[in-house]
C-alpha cells in the first residue's frame, strides 16, 4: 500500500488547506465577491449607502452573535439557542421603557442588558449545576421567553424608540457613519480585548478546548461558563434595544430571526461549535458577509422560493470550506 | 491461515514521528511478541494494520501479496481482528452485542438474531466463566463492568471474529493472573489451530511464558527480531532501552536527604475511591518515590492530595498546617503542583499558543485579570530554558510540538511561581529519552533548592534512579518502604507482586 | 491484582428498570399528567378527549420518531420540521392537480414518502459524508427545504381531499382511525427495536470511532440514520394534513425544536448511545398534555404560553436530573 505517489497532490492540498484555515481572509474576499456580484446583478448595491444599510443589520446580528461567539468557545457542545427570545423580550423592554422619550434610554439600557443577563445567568447555572445539555436548556428556555412575550404584549402597546436612538442606529454620527457601527467596532475592540489581553479569555479557550486540563490548573471551569451564558443573555438584551432603534417598534417575536444566523456566523467565521479555537473578529466577517448573501437574494429578482434555495445550498458550499470534522482515520 | 508482512511502515503526527521505520513479519502458528517502552510505536504499528491508522508510507503484504487496508472494515475482511489498548466497547450496549458488534447475527434481513448472537456470546463468555468475576453475564452492560472485565470482553469481541490474523495490543493490562492464564490457554489452542497472533504486553514473565518469536521496537524503528527460546529478558531489556537509556538509569543511586529536615507535606490515613490507609511525609529536598504495578492506587492518592477526587477520610498537612482540599484550584493555593502523564487528557489545552499553555497557574496564584504578553514571556522563560524546552515562539501552537516538549510546556506552567509540593504522576509517560533526562535533572535541582517532590513512576528504572525512598503501593495500601540500600531492582519487584 | 477498582455494583433495583427501559421517567411524567388533567376536567379522559390528543399530537409524536433515529448516533435534525412542510405542500398539490381521488390520494402519500426521503438522504450525505456539523448543516438544509415549499405551493390555504381528511378524522368499525395509525405505528417501532441498525446506530452514538475501529461502516450508518428521519418526517406530514386538512410552506417550522424536546423528555440522550423511540412518542404526548392541562386549569389565555413553557423547561430539567439520579 504505497502512498508515496500521492504526496505531490498532498502537497498542492495542504497548500489549499493554509488558506481555508485562515477563516477571516476567506470571509473577506468573499465579501468583496458578493459585493462586486451584488453590482453586476444590481447597479448601486454597492454604492457606500447601501453598504453603510447592510452593515448597519449586520451590526444588530453581530452584537448577537457576540454573546454567541463566547458561549460556543467554551466548548462542553455550548450553544445558546435562547438568544432569539431575549433580543424579542428586549425590544418590547426597550419600547415600553423609552414610549418615544429620550429620557427613557439610559433607563432602557439597563433594564435590556440587566434582563438579558438574568435569562443568561439562569442557562448558565442549568447547564453548569444542574448539567443540562445547553441545547435542552436554551430551548426550553426559548420557550418560556416565547410565553413570556405573549403575556407582556398583552393589552400594552409594544412601544416606540426614543428619537435619539433611532438616530444613533440609522443616521450619521462620526465620519459620515452611525453611532451603532461605532459602537460595534467598540465591541469588537472589547472582544479582542477580552479574549486576548485578560485572564478571563485565555481561560475561556481552556476550557473550550481542553475542560479536565483547564481544572487541574486552578481553572473556575463553573463560574466561568456561567458567565459566558450571562454575558450572551447580556449581548441579545443589548441587541433587543438597537434592533427597536433600526425598526422603531417592536414587532412579535422579531428575535426569532437572529437565533440561527448568530450560530451560522460564528461558524462561518471560523470557530467550530466544537469550541475552543476562533474568535470574535472572524465573527463580525461572517455576520457582514450572511447579511450581504440575503441582501443580493432580495435584490435579484426572483421568487422568495427561490430565494430560499439558493440562500440554503450557499450556506452549505460555504460550509465546506470551514468546518468540516475529522476523518475517522487519521 | 495466513502470514503478514509489513516493511518500511511510517507514520508521523504534525511534527511527531510516531513510527519511523517498522518491519515486522508474522508467520501462521506462532505468538509473535511485539515489545517497547511507551511511545515506541507498537500501537501505531498495530493500528496501521487493523485500518485504523493511515500509514505515511510502508507496504503491508498478506502471504506475499500487497494489500491495501484503508479501513477497519478492510483489515476485517482480509482477516485481521484487534483487541485495542484503549477498547472498541461501547458502554451502554451489553456484553452479548459488544462480543458480536464487528458482524451482528442478521436474520430475515434486517434483524438481529438474537439466539445466534447469545450463542457466540456464551461460547465465548464460558470459556472465562470461573475468571470473570461476579455480575459478568451475556446481558450485562458495559459500563458496569471492572476494568479486567472490559478487557476480557474486548478479548471475546476479538476472538468471535475467527479471523486468522489476530492482534491483541496489551490485553493482559488489567487482567489477574487467574484470566491471563486462561487467556494465554486459548492463545495457545488458537495457535495450534494455525493462527498468526500478534501479542503486546510489559511482563517479560508473560513473554516468555507465551512467546515463540519477539520483535523489539525503539523510538519509531523496529530494532530486532529473535526466536524466544535464544534470548533473554536482559538481551530484551538492552534492545528495548539502548545505551543512552543505561547511562541515565543505572547512575549512582541518590543519596538520601537528612531526616532533621522538616516536612512539607505529611499525609494520614487517606482513604478515598481505589486505596485506603495511605500515610507518608515527603520532606524539603526529597525526593519520595510511589512504586509497584501499574493502577495499585499510585495515581487515585496523587489526584486525591491535588483535590481532583477528595478523598473520603484521612488528614493532609502542608508545611505543618492541617488543609482540607476540595479542589485543584485549592490545592494550587496552598502551594501544591501536579502533573499528569496522560498529558493529552490533563495536561495540555489542545490548538492553543504555548503561551496560553504555560501561564493558567501563574495567573491564579497572582490573582491576575489582565494578560501582559510581554512579561509573561520573560517570566515564562526561565523554567522553560531550565527544561531545556525547544519551540519557536510563544505564539506557536502546542500541538506542533514533539511529545516530550509539550510535557516540558507542561511541567513549566507550574514553575513561574514555585510550589511547595510537586507531585508527578507518571510525568514521562510517551516522551523521549532525551525529555527524560532534562526533566529529572530539573527534578534533583529543583529538590535540591527545597522544593518536596513526590514522583509516581510506571518504570521502575526511573524510580530506582532517581527517588531518594519508595513506597511499593500494592491494592491501594502501601505495603513496603525501601530506603538507603534496600533500594534495588529486586525488592521492587519482590514488594510489587508480593499479594499479586 | 485489580481488586483495588471498586465494584459500581450498587446499582439500585430501580436504576437497572430505568436501564432497560429508558422510557419509564417520561411514563411516570405522563401518567402524572394524565391525572392531573382528569383532576381539573374529567371529561379531558374520556374517548372523545383522547382521541381529540392523539390526532392532534400523532404528527409531532412520528416527528419526535424521526428525530430520535439521528439522536440515536449523537447527531440532530434541525430540519425535521422543513421536511415535514415540504411534504405537507407536495402531497396537497398533488392530490389537487390528479383529482382528489383515492388513487390520487395513494400517488400522492407514495410521493410524498419518497421525498421525505430523499431529503434524509441529502441531510445524510451532508452530515456523515461531508461531515459538516449537523447543527448549522440542517439548519441550512432546512432553509433549502422551506424553500422547495414555497415553491411547489407559495402560499398556505389549499384544501386537501375531503377523502384524506375524512379517512383521518374518521372511524372504521367504531374505532377511530388515528388508532389504527397509532397500533401500526407501534408494530413498526417494535419491528425497528429488534433490527440490526438500532444497534449498530446506538453504538456509533456510543462512541463513534470505536464503532469505527470495530468495523461499522459509520457513515452508512449515520447516513441511514437521517433516511429513516427523513421518512417518519414525511409520515407525519401525512398525520398533519389528515389534522389541517391543508396545505401550509411554514406549518413544520416550530415543530423542530418540539420534536427535539420531545426526545430528550422521553429520556434518550442527545449526545447518542442511548434511548428509545418509545421514550420520544410519550415525550411528544407529555407536550400535549402540558398544553391541554394549562388550559383545563384556567389559566388566562394571555399566560398559557408562558405556563407551557415553564412546565416544558421543568420537565426537561427533571427528566435529564432524574435520569441522571438513577443511572449515574
Amino acid at each position: 500500500m504505497s502512498v508515496e505517489t500521492a504526496g505531490r497532490a498532498e502537497a498542492s492540498r495542504l497548500a489549499a488547506a493554509s488558506l481555508i484555515r485562515q477563516p477571516l481572509l476567506v470571509a473577506l474576499i468573499l465579501i468583496v465577491l458578493l459585493l462586486a456580484l451584488g453590482e453586476m446583478l444590481s447597479p448601486g448595491f454597492a454604492s457606500p449607502q447601501q453598504i453603510l444599510r447592510l452593515l448597519i443589520v449586520a451590526a444588530l446580528l453581530g452584537i448577537v452573535a457576540a454573546g454567541q461567539n463566547l458561549v460556543i468557545l467554551g466548548g462542553r457542545e455550548g450553544i445558546d439557542l435562547s438568544v432569539g427570545g431575549i433580543v424579542s423580550l428586549s425590544a418590547i423592554i426597550a419600547g415600553n421603557v423609552m414610549n418615544g422619550s429620550d429620557g427613557g434610554i439610559l433607563p432602557a439600557i439597563l433594564a435590556c442588558v440587566a434582563a438579558g443577563a438574568l435569562f443568561g445567568t439562569f442557562n448558565g447555572v442549568g447547564v453548569t449545576l444542574l448539567r443540562i445539555p445547553p441545547l435542552v436548556m436554551t430551548l426550553g428556555m426559548l420557550g418560556v421567553l416565547q410565553g413570556l412575550l405573549v403575556v407582556i404584549r398583552q393589552g400594552v402597546p409594544s412601544g416606540r424608540a426614543a428619537p435619539a436612538l433611532s438616530e444613533f442606529v440609522t443616521r450619521p454620527f462620526l465620519l459620515g457613519l452611525p453611532g451603532i457601527i461605532w459602537l460595534w467596532v467598540l465591541i469588537g475592540l472589547l472582544m479582542a480585548f477580552l479574549l486576548r489581553r485578560t485572564v478571563f479569555g485565555y481561560r475561556v479557550y481552556a476550557i473550550g478546548s481542553n475542560e479536565q486540563a483547564a481544572l487541574l490548573a486552578g481553572v473556575p471551569v463553573r463560574l466561568i461558563r456561567v458567565s459566558l451564558f450571562t454575558l450572551s443573555g447580556a449581548f441579545a438584551g443589548l441587541a433587543g434595544l438597537c434592533l427597536i432603534g433600526y425598526a422603531g417598534t417592536s414587532f412579535a417575536n422579531v428575535g426569532e430571526l437572529y437565533m440561527l444566523p448568530s450560530i451560522i456566523a460564528v461558524v462561518l467565521g471560523g470557530t467550530p461549535l466544537s469550541g475552543g479555537k476562533g474568535g470574535y473578529t472572524g465573527t463580525m466577517a461572517g455576520a457582514v458577509l450572511l447579511v450581504i448573501l440575503q441582501s443580493i437574494l432580495t435584490t435579484i429578482n426572483i421568487e422568495e422560493s427561490g430565494r430560499q434555495v439558493i440562500f440554503g445550498l450557499t450556506l452549505l458550499v460555504l460550509m465546506l470550506f470551514y468546518g468540516r470534522g475529522r476523518a475517522m482515520r487519521a | 491461515m495466513a502470514n503478514l508482512t509489513i516493511r518500511g511502515a511510517r507514520k508521523a503526527y504534525g511534527a511527531t514521528v510516531a513510527l519511523s521505520r517498522g518491519d515486522f513479519d508474522l508467520k501462521e502458528g506462532e505468538v509473535h511478541v511485539l515489545i517497547g517502552s511507551n511511545g515506541s510505536g507498537k500501537s501505531t504499528l498495530c493500528k496501521i494494520v487493523s485500518g485504523s491508522v493511515r500509514p505515511d508510507a510502508g507496504e503491508v503484504l498478506i502471504d506475499g501479496k500487497p494489500v491495501s487496508i484503508d479501513g477497519p472494515r478492510a483489515a476485517r475482511a482480509l482477516g485481521i481482528a484487534t483487541f485495542y489498548q484503549e477498547l472498541s466497547l461501547a458502554a451502554h450496549r451489553t456484553v452479548a452485542e459488544n462480543i458480536g458488534l464487528p458482524e451482528l447475527p442478521g436474520k430475515g434481513g434486517i434483524f438481529v438474531d438474537r439466539a445466534r448472537l447469545n450463542a457466540i456470546a456464551e461460547r465465548h463468555i464460558s470459556r472465562f466463566a470461573d475468571v470473570a468475576g461476579e455480575g459478568f453475564s451475556a446481558d450485562t452492560r458495559v459500563e458496569h463492568l471492572r476494568e479486567d472485565q472490559r478487557q476480557l470482553v474486548e478479548i471475546m469481541k476479538a476472538l468471535a471474529t475467527e479471523a486468522p490474523i489476530l492482534i491483541f495490543d496489551e490485553p493482559t493490562s488489567s487482567l489477574d493472573r487467574a484470566q491471563v492464564e486462561r487467556f494465554f490457554e486459548i492463545l495457545r489452542e488458537l495457535k495450534a489451530e494455525g493462527r498468526a497472533i500478534v501479542f503486546i504486553s510489559h511482563r517479560m514473565d508473560e513473554i516468555f511464558s507465551v512467546g515463540d518469536r519477539v520483535t523489539v521496537i525503539r523510538d519509531g524503528e523496529t530494532v530486532g527480531t529473535s526466536q524466544i527460546s535464544e534470548t533473554n529478558p536482559a538481551n530484551i531489556i538492552r534492545q528495548m532501552v539502548g545505551e543512552t537509556e543505561l547511562a541515565v538509569t543505572e547512575g549512582a543511586p541518590p543519596a538520601t536527604v537528612e531526616a532533621k529536615a522538616e516536612a512539607v507535606l505529611s499525609v494520614a490515613g487517606l482513604s478515598g475511591k481505589g486505596f485506603a490507609g495511605v500515610s507518608f511525609e515527603v520532606r524539603r529536598g526529597e525526593i519520595l518515590g510511589f512504586g509497584g504495578l501499574h493502577g495499585q492506587g499510585q495515581s487515585a492518592v496523587l489526584r486525591s492530595i491535588f483535590g481532583v477526587s477528595p478523598a473520603a477520610a484521612g488528614s493532609i498537612r502542608i508545611n505543618r498546617e492541617e488543609r482540607a482540599i476540595r479542589s485543584p484550584r485549592e490545592a494550587i493555593r496552598c502551594g501544591l503542583a501536579y502533573v499528569s502523564g496522560d498529558r493529552g487528557r490533563d495536561g495540555v489545552v489542545h490548538g492553543r499558543p504555548i503561551l496560553e499553555n504555560v501561564t493558567p497557574i501563574h495567573f491564579l496564584r497572582n490573582r491576575l485579570s489582565l494578560v501582559r504578553p510581554g512579561s509573561l514571556r520573560e517570566r515564562a522563560a526561565k523554567p522553560l530554558s531550565a527544561l531545556k524546552t525547544r519551540f519557536a515562539g510563544y505564539e506557536q501552537p502546542v500541538n506542533a510540538l514533539s511529545g516530550g516538549n509539550q510535557q516540558k510546556i507542561v511541567i513549566a506552567r507550574w514553575l513561574i511561581d514555585r510550589p511547595d509540593v510537586l507531585l508527578l504522576d507518571d510525568p514521562t509517560k510517551g516522551i523521549d529519552l532525551q525529555a527524560k533526562a532534562d526533566l529529572f535533572a530539573l527534578i534533583r535541582s529543583l529538590a535540591a533548592e527545597g522544593m518536596g517532590i513526590v514522583l509516581y513512576s510506571s518504570e521502575d528504572a526511573e524510580l530506582l534512579a532517581n527517588a531518594d525512598r519508595i513506597l511499593v503501593f500494592n491494592s491501594g495500601s502501601v505495603s513496603r518502604e525501601l530506603t538507603g540500600a534496600d533500594r534495588t531492582r529486586y525488592n521492587l519487584y519482590h514488594a510489587a507482586y508480593e499479594a499479586a | 491484582m485489580s481488586a483495588v477498582e471498586t465494584r459500581s455494583s450498587s446499582r439500585s433495583g430501580l436504576g437497572a428498570l430505568v436501564e432497560r427501559f429508558p422510557f419509564l421517567p417520561a411514563l411516570v411524567i405522563l401518567v402524572a399528567l394524565l391525572a392531573l388533567n382528569g383532576w381539573f376536567q374529567p371529561n379531558s379522559l374520556g374517548f372523545r378527549a383522547i382521541t381529540g390528543l392523539i390526532s392532534t399530537y400523532l404528527a409531532l409524536m412520528m416527528l419526535a420518531v424521526a428525530q430520535t433515529y439521528v439522536v440515536y448516533a449523537g447527531d440532530v435534525d434541525l430540519s425535521v420540521g422543513a421536511i415535514l412542510s415540504l411534504v405537507n405542500c407536495v402531497i396537497i398539490v398533488l392530490m389537487e392537480r390528479w383529482g382528489g381521488g383515492g388513487v390520487a390520494v395513494l400517488g400522492a402519500i407514495a410521493i410524498g414518502i419518497l421525498t421525505g426521503l430523499a431529503c434524509g438522504l441529502l441531510n445524510g450525505i451532508v452530515v456523515a459524508v461531508l461531515r459538516l456539523q449537523a447543527i448549522v448543516a440542517t439548519f441550512a438544509t432546512s432553509i433549502f427545504f422551506t424553500g422547495l415549499a414555497l415553491y411547489v405551493l407559495p402560499v398556505a390555504g389549499t384544501p386537501a381531499p375531503t377523502v384524506y381528511w375524512r379517512t383521518y378524522g374518521g372511524r372504521f368499525f367504531e374505532i377511530p382511525f388515528v388508532f389504527y395509525v397509532v397500533v401500526a405505528l407501534a408494530i413498526i417501532l417494535a419491528i425497528a427495536v429488534r433490527a440490526r441498525l438500532t444497534t449498530q446506530m446506538l453504538a456509533v452514538g456510543d462512541d463513534p470511532f470505536k464503532a469505527f475501529q470495530s468495523g461499522l461502516p459509520v457513515t452508512a450508518i449515520r447516513l441511514k440514520g437521517y433516511v429513516l428521519c427523513g421518512v417518519f418526517s414525511a409520515l407525519a406530514a401525512l398525520c398533519i394534513t389528515g389534522d389541517t386538512a391543508s396545505g401550509d410552506p411554514l406549518v413544520g417550522g416550530a415543530m423542530t425544536l418540539y420534536s427535539v424536546a420531545a426526545v430528550v423528555l422521553g429520556g434518550t440522550a442527545l449526545s447518542g448511545g442511548r434511548g428509545s423511540v418509545v421514550g420520544s412518542v410519550l415525550g411528544a404526548l407529555i407536550i400535549g398534555l402540558i398544553n391541554s392541562l394549562v388550559f383545563y386549569v384556567g389559566t388566562p389565555s394571555q399566560w398559557q404560553n408562558l405556563v407551557q413553557g415553564l412546565a416544558i423547561l421543568l420537565a426537561l430539567m427533571l427528566g435529564v436530573l432524574v435520569t441522571r439520579r438513577v443511572r449515574p
